[in-house]
């Protein structure tokens, strides 16, 4: 019992020491007296600043396009990519392609960033929208193909022979049987895809041009001039959003699982 | 004649993966319609191999198969005759019942109406009607083998394959199945072609077995063939429980084993040929010590419900299996008596063809008498 209490404490701590410093930056956002201390009064002066301001919507609309694109396309790319490295015929194809992958998510993003403005900057491509656009894409695919290969192996190899036994032809197999199965996995890969497209800074901020901006690049460079509390107001809402995001995700996840969770308790 | 009869042919099929020995080793064969077949073997016997050989789920690498005299070495899964139930059932869990069974139809580009009248009717063959929204995960062991077989019998194949599909129910269960299965194919009365490992299912269900070893057919026959004229001790050992004992042909009806000679009905062997006995348990008698014609002494015994299982030694050391329904005591010396027709007597290395030729020359010899 003493045990537990001690656990809990400790789990309770922990997460106070994560989510301070975001509640902190939250109750700011509603501070009258215009800084980061000496809360003086409640206002929501700030928000109405971040809704006035349309330079600041049309980024986010940007940013907002730019995670949706790039994540639909990563997911298309990431799926047939997972579909590949499942088929690979020799376990060795199969765990040098895997680890590449892995490469990819575990490398450091500055690099990635760096990398791609050497190559645009070798291939002639223009910074703006489409080099931020290709880089999410790119650094989004890895992630939707670790996402989806774990269902893919779940897969019972058995399904596809019964499908072709069945006379499906190979697309019928893929669309009526491999596609459906794995789209719990597609969907979480496309959420996942989409949270890396809409947070990522390190990456965007080396291959964005003048002229176009995401919200991450817009409010490290507006911090850089000085403290507004329209940047807390921002970020507030932006948490908030990644908030129902989450819960989105959830319930879509609980929705997939239920029928599984119904026949154990049968 | 006998060619239309035959719906499957195997001509000196051989399946090899890379440099291992080959799963299959020259396997010749032919599968008469409307019948059930049986293939019996342990795991690893190429079984397995056939019946994915069959469905076009893999290829032949030398040899050829025929399909109502068709060559289909090539021919992909999806565009043959034939309809597989799989070990595991391979139900599609994101589909319910009613499109689990539709899946084949639908593939096929079937009307409608008649997808609905045809997966009614395959429900109600297996005994599922009004399950049709169900989903997979709600159904137990006995219902998805249901479904799957609902699932295969839809689209009407002229071959329905079974893989183990009784291996995961509970014995209860399983010899319901077991009757169902038979009976379904005889209200179909298409070819099934069931692979199993259990012996018992194999004698229970089919018109003809197939014993595998090794990727080689040991014995083809009746149940009551293969059971009462094993080939070999392979397949003495295999199907049911067996005494082997090494003997001596002296003549024909005599045989000599345990330092005694015994009458017979077997014949057609050399004088003094080196030959292996069997006799199945169920044949041996317990008699008074004096009255057997073997003397032995119990060593131990299991109670198996419907019979006791005794193990006994003789005087040579060679163990002795009775299945009997009285009790014997452990330590007792005890008689056995057996009739001569209890006694099969195997030649050695004797392939299916040349115990053929042989059963086929005595016959005509005893009825000419």
């Amino acid at each position: 019992m003493k045990k537990k209490i001690g656990a809990n404490i400790y789990l309770i701590a922990v997460f106070i020491i994560l989510y301070a410093p975001i509640f902190y930056l939250m109750i700011y956002s509603f501070n009258s007296g215009g800084a980061m201390h000496d809360f003086k009064g409640f206002t929501l002066e700030w928000y109405k600043e971040v809704f006035h301001d349309t330079r600041l919507i049309v980024i986010v609309l940007n940013t907002l396009v730019i995670a949706l694109l790039s994540s639909a396309i990563a997911t298309i790319f990431g799926v047939l990519g997972a579909l590949a490295i499942a088929n690979a015929r020799s376990r060795r194809t199969k765990n040098m392609l895997l680890t590449l992958n892995n490469v990819l998510i575990v490398s450091p993003d500055v690099i990635i960033g760096a990398s791609f403005l050497i190559l645009y900057t070798l291939i002639g491509i223009k910074l703006g929208f489409t080099s931020v656009l290709i880089s999410h894409i790119a650094f989004s695919i890895p992630i939707v193909v670790l996402m989806v290969l774990p269902k893919l192996q779940e897969m019972s190899p058995t399904l596809i022979d019964a499908a072709r036994d069945l006379g499906a032809t190979r697309r019928d197999v893929l669309t009526r049987v491999v596609l459906p199965f794995i789209s719990p996995g597609i969907l979480a890969g496309f959420f996942m895809a989409l949270t890396y497209s809409l947070d990522d800074f390190a990456v965007t901020f080396f291959v964005t041009g003048n002229g176009f901006s995401t919200l991450s690049v817009e409010i490290y460079s507006r911090a850089r001039q000085g403290i507004s509390l329209s940047i807390n107001a921002l970020s507030t809402l932006i948490f908030l959003f990644t908030i129902i995001l989450v819960i989105g995700y959830y319930f879509i996840n609980r929705k997939s699982v239920r029928p599984n969770g119904v026949g154990m308790r049968q | 004649m006998l060619a239309e009869q035959a719906i499957i042919r195997f001509e000196n099929v051989t399946k090899q993966y890379d440099e291992d020995p080959p799963v299959l080793d020259d396997v010749s064969f032919e599968i008469e319609r409307g019948k059930f077949y049986t293939l019996l073997g342990p795991s690893g016997c190429g079984k397995t191999t056939i019946l994915r050989l069959i469905a076009g789920l893999t290829e032949p690498t030398k040899g050829n198969i025929y399909f109502n005299g068709k060559l289909v070495n090539h021919v992909p899964a999806n565009e043959r005759q034939v309809n597989t139930v799989f070990q595991d059932y391979a139900l599609f869990p994101h589909l319910d019942v009613y499109e689990n069974v539709a899946f084949g139809l639908r593939v096929k580009k079937m009307k409608k109406a008649d997808i609905d009248a045809k997966v009614k009717e395959a429900l109600r063959f297996v005994n599922l009607e009004g399950y049709e929204s169900r989903k997979i995960q709600e159904m137990s062991g006995g219902q998805k083998q249901r479904v799957a077989i609902a699932r295969a019998i839809v689209n009407e194949p002229e071959v329905l394959l079974l893989d183990e599909p009784l291996s995961a129910l509970d014995l209860k269960l399983r010899t319901e199945m077991q009757y169902e299965l038979r009976e379904l194919q005889r209200r179909l009365g298409i070819t099934f072609i069931f692979v199993t490992h259990d012996q018992e299912e194999a004698l229970a269900m089919s018109d003809e077995i197939f014993v595998l070893n090794k990727g080689k057919i040991q014995q083809r026959g009746t149940p009551t063939d293969i059971y009462d004229e094993p080939i070999n001790r392979f397949v003495a050992d295999f199907i049911g429980e067996s005494n082997i004992i090494p003997g001596k042909m002296i003549k024909d009806f005599l045989v000599e084993f345990n330092g005694k000679v015994f009458e017979c009905v077997d014949q057609g062997f050399h004088p003094n040929e080196p030959v292996e006995i069997v006799i199945r348990p169920e044949d041996l008698e317990i008699t008074e010590p004096d009255k057997g014609k073997l003397r032995v002494r119990v060593d131990s015994q299991l109670f198996r419900g419907v019979h006791y299982e005794i193990c006994c030694y003789d005087e040579d050391g060679n163990e002795w299996l009775v299945h009997s329904t009285k009790k014997a005591a452990v330590g007792e010396e005890i008689g056995l008596h057996f009739d001569p027709e209890a006694i099969h007597v195997m030649r050695l290395g004797e392939t299916e063809e040349e115990f053929d030729k042989r059963l086929e020359s005595y016959r005509e010899v005893s009825h000419a008498k």
